[in-house]
């Protein structure tokens, strides 16, 4: 096209131009020859069968594996669609729930704090504590926590802290696996160690934010299932991811796989977000936190104290381990 | 249940779909959000039932042209309803302007193919670019018009332009206007080019509705190896690359300048092997029907400069620019000066083609200056050195240079573009080069395997291509299976998407 040249060079438009033109080119002579119907029959089986196939393949409820590695199949998401359907919405965040106790003073004085900031007004539509008078929460045992999680779980860990420092609860790990994904937690014994070494009786679960547009939904039920079983035996609150975008359903996996009253949804939680547009800043955790903090005083199914902390941003002292799921599956 | 007995309560799973009572509703419903493409596995399905009916009637032309053109509407509705009327409205036209327009001549003529192609483009223009006219008058002088709710009908970018090829060369008599509405109808509505093209010349392709190609063994195999590996291309390595392209250019600030860069690369080719791809499987499907496509693609990121890059890239595309925009205009024929200005024109018009959008605009003008420049340096040096290292060297500059461009196609804005080649240029650091290794290493294996592929030489993949022809047919059913597994193996699989969020 960028001269006038012809380019006729081309060996296929030649041979094209040819054939048709003229009605007679090397590369076809078939013109003399007539067409097969049955080889035709063949063609339109042979792109019918394979799908045929795959499609009756996933309609079996197992899949092959060859080779260590699991068959897919054509509907498989589908299935697991039709399975989510069926299942409820997981629970709205319980920042609208209206208990009606007396409200401890603490409490009080740390909406007051947090109103003054700018951001935390309803104006802005960002978010606010609730202003109805919040429990106070009778058992006062103290907890040994576990904060387990992805690179969210590393900014939760300090509003977090301040509520540990002000309820008496002692934050004994904080294992933050950059990039993990359910499939980490899920397959690999890492936790069950952890677990074994600093016998926690409180576990946080906080993780997804890598895997908002996961598809592979069936798999990632499997591992979440797998996961639930390894804390069978010990309290826990699994905090669903904050979501910057909608996700494909992995909320829905983890609150079908956790148990009733134990996934805290925070998708619907409107959260301040730190530079990269993803991962909350640090006034986010702490909305946040608070957010789970109230959840788990009223509705979460182990409760426990969590008065609002006086003093925000108190010294992180508890053990930090980090892993890189690019570099450590884990399984 | 006996231990032995095999649990076979799925088999019922299978009818399923027969027992739901929207079945019809759902075979004859559209979706313009959904478009029904050869690249959904439910069309390949009912190609194929499609194919074995086409068995029965293909030695009596009159019903085989009837029975593809039903098809060809029936698959253009799925995926755009009633703008189904909209296209036949415009083969009706087309067909009876080239019949008056081949009765007339002088002045009337011209009269008459100026009102005809006005009559082609307007639809074209109103749908795809009026919005972005809107909005550059509202910024230009403060208008305050607002959009208007377009839905772009699929492939009007395409069957646009072959309306305009038949009736410019009617008007030059290059052709005789077809005198069968049904021939003109085929020749427009043929499902295989609907879509994304290939752009189909009246002129290639009206005296293969007459006479098509018989369809034996060769065909045959020819045909499942194209539809077979444009899948592959496509689907797989394309869609695949794409899913970390995407995640790159949403942010590029937030990427390393090395992934920046892995990125401007995959979109080079998840670009090419999306679009050969789909080229592959349209003329595959054609051939098995028995007509014969143009070629598309030939290797294109083997050029030795933006030229002949050109003359390898979306083939159907550039000659039709060629022979519609730059040689109307004057080509080379009005001296030096214009010669180059109509060579901008063309890669403007080109880049507008491809979007309604500035970036598109910007993209043409950069190859435009690119083609002129390779024209001018031609000019100052005529003799080509074609040693093998300056042959290297100049595939080389020549990829690069089109990748580079590539990004202002790809990227979301012009901000996001000057973003991700800032990155590129002032934050590319090896040790990233090895992290983006560390967490994405089959990312990477699938970008050098198609890399290997685009850059293989052509002599050889077409040796290759012959050999496995050879293969024995009723293996092919068994090939096409695997093909599509792995296609579904790795559809689902999510790419980790960020090895950058460590804080």
């Amino acid at each position: 096209m960028t001269s006038d040249q012809n380019t006729s060079n081309n060996p296929i438009d030649n041979s094209s131009e040819k054939s048709f033109a003229i009605g007679s080119a090397p590369s076809a002579p078939l013109h003399s020859s007539k067409s097969s119907p049955w080889l035709i029959v063949w063609a339109g089986i042979s792109i019918a069968l394979p799908i045929l196939l795959l499609y009756i393949y996933s309609c079996k409820p197992e899949a092959f594996s060859f080779a260590g590695v699991e068959l897919k199949q054509i509907l498989g998401n589908q299935d697991v669609d039709a399975m989510l359907a069926t299942l409820d919405e997981p629970e709205e965040a319980t920042n609208n729930a209206a208990p009606s106790t007396a409200i401890p003073d603490t409490a009080k004085s740390s909406v007051a704090m947090d109103s003054a900031l700018p951001f935390l007004t309803h104006a802005s539509g960002v978010f606010t504590l609730p202003t109805y008078e919040l429990p106070v929460f009778a058992d006062t045992t103290k907890h040994r926590i576990l904060l387990i999680g992805d690179s969210e779980s590393g900014g939760l860990r300090y509003p977090l802290n301040d509520y540990c420092l002000a309820n008496g609860h002692k934050l004994v790990l904080s294992m933050e696996w950059y990039s993990a994904t359910v499939f980490n937690f899920g397959r690999s014994d890492t936790i069950d160690k952890i677990i074994a070494r600093f016998k926690p009786t409180y576990i946080f679960l906080v993780f997804g934010l890598n895997e908002l547009y996961a598809r592979d939904l069936k798999a990632r039920k499997i591992a979440a299932n797998q996961l639930a079983k390894k804390l069978r035996n010990i309290p826990y609150a699994w905090i669903g991811p904050a979501n910057w975008d909608e996700d494909y359903g992995i909320n829905k996996v983890f609150k079908s796989s956790a148990d009733s009253g134990t996934f805290f949804l925070t998708k619907n939680l409107t959260l301040t977000r730190a530079g990269d547009g993803r991962h909350p800043d640090v006034q986010g955790y702490r909305v946040w936190m608070d957010s789970v903090a109230n959840w788990l005083q009223t509705s979460a199914k182990y409760k426990m104290a969590m008065k609002p902390p006086r003093k925000r941003g108190r010294p992180f002292r508890s053990s930090i381990i980090t892993l890189n799921a690019a570099k450590y599956r884990g399984y | 249940m006996p231990p032995n007995t095999v649990d076979t309560n799925w088999i019922n799973n299978i009818f399923a779909p027969l027992h739901d009572p929207q079945l019809l509703q759902r075979i004859f419903s559209y979706s313009t959000k959904e478009p029904w493409f050869f690249t959904e596995f439910s069309f390949l399905a009912v190609f194929g039932i499609f194919l074995i009916f086409y068995a029965a009637i293909i030695q009596r032309n009159a019903w085989r042209k009837a029975y593809i053109i039903a098809f060809s509407l029936f698959f253009y509705y799925k995926s755009s309803g009633p703008f189904l009327g909209l296209f036949a409205l415009m083969i009706l036209s087309d067909y009876l302007f080239a019949l008056f327009i081949q009765k007339k001549s002088g002045i009337a003529k011209k009269v008459l193919l100026w009102i005809s192609l006005s009559y082609s483009l307007s639809f074209l223009l109103y749908f795809k670019y009026a919005n972005f006219f809107i909005h550059n008058c509202n910024e230009l002088f403060g208008t305050q018009f607002t959009d208007h709710n377009l839905f772009l009908p699929i492939g009007i970018s395409f069957y646009t332009f072959q309306s305009i090829s038949y009736l410019m060369d009617v008007y030059r008599n290059e052709i005789p206007a077809s005198k069968n509405v049904s021939d003109y109808a085929f020749y427009m509505t043929f499902f295989p080019h609907l879509v994304a093209g290939p752009i189909v010349r009246a002129k290639d392709f009206l005296p293969q509705i007459v006479d098509p190609q018989p369809i034996n063994a060769t065909l045959y195999k020819e045909s499942l190896l194209r539809i077979m590996s444009g899948l592959l291309k496509k689907l797989f390595i394309a869609d695949y690359i794409g899913k970390y392209v995407d995640i790159v250019h949403e942010l590029p600030q937030n990427f390393s300048g090395a992934e920046n860069l892995l990125a401007m690369y995959g979109y080079s080719f998840q670009i090419y092997f999306d679009f050969s791809g789909y080229s592959d499987i349209a003329i595959g499907i054609a051939l098995m029907l028995g007509y014969r496509l143009k070629e598309n693609f030939e290797n294109p990121y083997t050029s030795t400069n933006v030229t002949v890059f050109w003359r390898k890239w979306h083939i159907s595309l550039s000659s039709w620019l060629k022979d519609y925009i730059y040689i109307p205009l004057g080509g080379n024929r009005k001296g030096e000066f214009n010669t180059y200005l109509f060579l901008l024109i063309t890669m403007l018009v080109g880049g507008f083609w491809h979007g309604a959008d500035w970036r598109f605009v910007f993209w043409g003008l950069a190859h435009g200056l690119a083609l002129a420049f390779h024209k001018a340096w031609r000019q100052l040096f005529p003799k080509e050195n074609n040693s093998h290292w300056s042959r290297i060297a100049s595939t080389a500059i020549t990829f690069h240079f089109v990748a580079f461009c590539w990004i202002f196609f790809r990227a979301t804005s012009f901000g996001s573009a000057f973003a991700s080649i800032e990155q590129i240029v002032f934050h590319t650091k090896w040790q990233d080069f090895t992290g983006f290794w560390d967490s994405r290493s089959e990312m990477g294996i699938l970008l050098f395997i198609a890399a290997i592929i685009a850059f293989f030489p052509p002599k050889i993949k077409e040796k290759l291509f012959q050999e496995i022809q050879i293969l024995p047919t009723f293996t092919w059913i068994l090939w096409m299976t695997i093909a599509l597994q792995i296609i579904i193996q790795f559809k689902d699989d999510v790419v980790q998407p960020f090895i950058y969020f460590q804080f």
